[in-house]
């Protein structure tokens, strides 16, 4: 089961998706297209275990994290 | 003293609707700890062991920026808590470039890592820059 994790103001929301289902993945591919494009940052982890921003949809990221456009604070 | 009689089935309901907003009242008033430790656990996933330890020992921890090397601290916090450090691992410049949501503690400052991590030059890019408190 693969994981999207979506920082938000309740901490985080998590869609899970079965990477074998092809209407889960198509559905979390849109969801990976819809907050890229409003600003989010998409990143994975590499097998050790460091951060990876990624621009493009890998349905076997076991977990992808976003996170809202940086600003100066 | 002579009690008020009250059916069983409304006094049953009263006991329900009083014990529901009882139950709503716990619930609203626990969220923003529940939030907060939602984001602290997200963060604890996603440090690496070496920043753990020093997140649970200091409440901080530090990364390597991925262009130039540089070494940061980052405090637990919401903003204005990004510190980059001198070769001594001396606190001299801070840092505030935080998520335009209103997140937690947790995820800003993992936001904060991840970006000094991947994409050092354009954290520092909207970064502000502020004198050590």
């Amino acid at each position: 089961m693969a994981t999207q994790i979506v920082m938000d103001h309740n901490g985080d929301t998590r869609h899970n998706f079965d990477a074998r289902d092809a209407k889960a993945v198509l559905k979390a591919e849109r969801r990976f297209r819809a907050l890229t494009g409003a600003g989010f940052t998409a990143a994975i982890r590499t097998a050790n275990r460091e951060p990876l921003v990624t621009r493009t949809f890998d349905p076997t990221a076991e977990e992808t994290l976003f996170f809202p456009r940086l600003v100066g604070g | 003293m002579n009690l008020p009689h009250i059916p069983d089935d409304q006094l049953r309901r009263f006991v329900a609707a009083c014990a529901r907003r009882a139950r709503a009242f716990r619930d609203w008033y626990q969220l923003p700890r529940k939030r907060e430790l939602r984001g602290r656990d997200l963060l604890r996933e996603w440090l690496s062991p070496e920043q753990l330890a020093q997140y649970d020992s200091h409440n901080y921890f530090e990364v390597t920026g991925c262009h130039t090397g540089k070494r940061y601290r980052i405090h637990h916090g919401f903003g204005t808590n990004v510190y980059e450090l001198d070769d001594g691992g001396v606190p001299r410049v801070g840092w505030c470039f935080v998520p335009d949501d209103h997140l937690v503690a947790g995820d800003v400052m993992l936001a904060q890592k991840i970006a000094l991590e991947t994409d050092e030059r354009g954290a520092m890019a909207v970064a502000n820059n502020f004198t050590r408190r």
